[in-house]
């Protein structure tokens, strides 16, 4: 339980940070949405003029961005990316920060075990991505029910994070694992950066090349897309399914590798 | 009883040394002096000791329990400085002193405010504006503010001024008296000198010796220094148990280990002016150990 308060208490700023930047998001995506619309424009006859690789890479895709709800559908890729970049993160850095800080020495001479340490780390990481999701959803609730128009946005947002929180749960746990079998224990949290960008990557490759298809199980992003789980589309259980597996094995690998390996002092 | 037992405890980081071999034990109520320069394999028994390392081969037991299997239960009775402190940045004295004190299920406060009575050492300092010497100080009241029955100390006393030194030793012979076994290591002789019951010499990352400190200064080498009227035949004196044998004119100087008879009748066999029989200090009976094998 020490452990577990100590971590909420040092991440505290940075996840007062975190929300900040991603309030700031939901707002000037939302800002820019307002005077879009009300410059008259039909936006929607404008983006049929682009190409469509264009569209793809800008994640904007299939929405009908003259509605709130397209428009947020839009900005949603990159409230994923931020709150996902802050998972993979917090995942990695959480573990190896001891290492990192030579705080080893002081740590694991109490009378704690790898497990009980581990365990109290995750679950502190998990409340910080918890409450950023609540962070985001009450923002976009918000904010976008402010431009909607009348328009009913609740349960399509509720969707989104929920897909966000689940992904949020998989970049921590990747984070974590790499943190814990990396004896370098330092480099994880760039490891899983890269890992992140790269999967991004990946899911945007796919929009371009539609006979690349078979790829999106291998890429996260591709399991929760806002055009698809939206306007009633809700989670596919097959990425459900997938998601928890990959976040089952990782916690695991987590645990296990940390306990097994020699820590650097 | 034996607070520490050590069996072939062997620690290979991949293909390079750590420690091979290394057997001792400690019993309670010692204080027992671990003793080797530096990058022999010192904070590698004790790291292992401690399991933040695991070994490659071999075991130990502390308090009768396994080292790996028992880690924790273990640690509840252990405290333990490191040769360098590092905490938590951004955190007060006291908060880091209370964080320590969480982990064990007992009230410290008192002890804390008494340690930092001892040690001179401002609770309500921010950690990282603390000197080298006062962040050793923090090392040491978190070391000892639950009462160990252990304390392992891995160089203790660097960055420490020679006031807080003795301090420190007072506060250690004190816990010592009070019932807790120590594990002291360290590369300076005379700190192991003043302190330690026994010792373990090791090198290379083997135990050479183990000894108690009062048989390694009598039962071993006592140094000779004969001055003679006439230059000797300098092989006059090489008989078995002389080592660092050296003439030079009419002053002949030895180290001897064995029967002390046979040297005094060789001597008496000669016109001496002058002779000196003295204790040789711990420096030099360490650094025999270690130029024995060179």
């Amino acid at each position: 339980m020490n452990i577990f308060l100590k971590e909420l208490k040092s991440h505290r700023k940075s996840l007062i940070f975190w929300s900040i930047g991603i309030f700031l998001m939901v707002t000037s995506g939302m800002v820019k949405y307002e005077s879009l619309s009300s410059s008259g424009q039909p936006m929607n006859e404008m983006l049929a003029g682009m190409p469509k690789s264009l569209l793809a890479v800008l994640g904007i895709g299939e929405f009908d961005i003259s509605t709130a709800s397209g428009y947020y559908g839009l900005l949603y890729i990159y409230l994923l990316l931020m709150a996902t970049i802050h998972s993979a993160m917090l995942g990695a850095t959480i573990i190896a920060k001891e290492e990192r800080d030579k705080t080893t020495e002081f740590l694991f001479v109490k009378p704690v075990s790898r497990n009980g340490a581990i365990l109290a780390k995750l679950a502190a990481a998990f409340v910080n991505i918890l409450i950023l999701n609540i962070v985001t959803f009450v923002s976009s609730l918000v904010l976008v029910g402010k431009y909607s128009n009348g328009e009913v946005v609740t349960g399509d947002i509720a969707i989104t994070m929920a897909g966000m929180f689940i992904l949020q749960l998989l970049f921590m746990v990747i984070g974590s694992s790499l943190a814990a079998v990396k004896r370098k224990s330092k480099t994880a949290a760039s490891f899983a950066a890269v890992i992140l960008l790269l999967t991004y990557l990946i899911s945007v490759v796919i929009d371009l090349n539609e006979g690349i298809e078979g790829l999106k199980y291998l890429t996260p992003f591709k399991y929760f897309e806002a055009k698809n789980i939206m306007f009633g589309g809700g989670l596919e259980f097959i990425y459900v399914l997938l998601s928890g597996g990959w976040i089952a094995v990782l916690t695991a690998v987590t645990f296990i590798f940390y306990k097994k390996r020699d820590l650097n002092v | 009883m034996n607070v520490i037992e050590i069996k072939n405890l062997t620690k290979m980081y991949g293909a390079s040394r750590g420690i091979s071999d290394i057997s001792f034990t400690v019993e309670e109520g010692e204080i027992f002096g671990f003793i080797g320069p530096n990058g022999a394999g010192k904070s590698t028994t004790i790291r292992t000791l401690l399991s933040l390392i695991y070994p490659t081969s071999g075991s130990a037991t502390i308090f009768g329990k396994d080292i790996v299997q028992f880690a924790p239960e273990i640690k509840k009775e252990i405290g333990y400085l490191p040769s360098e402190v590092f905490y938590y940045d951004n955190m007060k004295v006291k908060d880091l002193l209370n964080y320590s004190a969480s982990f064990y299920k007992k009230d410290c406060r008192k002890r804390i405010k008494e340690l930092a009575n001892i040690m001179d050492l401002d609770l309500n300092k921010k950690i990282d504006d603390l000197s080298l010497g006062n962040k050793k100080k923090v090392g040491i009241v978190q070391g000892l503010l639950h009462e160990p029955k252990l304390i392992i100390l891995d160089e203790p006393t660097s960055g420490l001024d020679p006031l807080m030194q003795q301090k420190f030793f007072e506060l250690l012979e004190e816990e010592n008296r009070k019932g807790a076994t120590i594990l002291f290591s360290s590369h300076i002789l005379t700190e192991v000198q003043r302190l330690c019951n026994r010792v373990a010499i090791i090198k290379e990352g083997r135990i050479v010796a183990v000894e108690k400190i009062s048989t390694l200064k009598e039962n071993t080498y006592k140094k000779f220094k004969v001055e003679t009227k006439s230059a000797l035949d300098p092989h006059y004196f090489n008989l078995a148990g002389v080592n660092k044998l050296e003439v030079k004119d009419t002053h002949t100087s030895f180290l001897f280990k064995g029967n002390i008879n046979e040297v005094m009748r060789k001597i008496a066999d000669v016109e001496i002016t002058n002779l000196w029989i003295e204790e040789p200090d711990l420096e030099e009976i360490f650094m025999h150990y270690y130029e024995k094998e060179a």
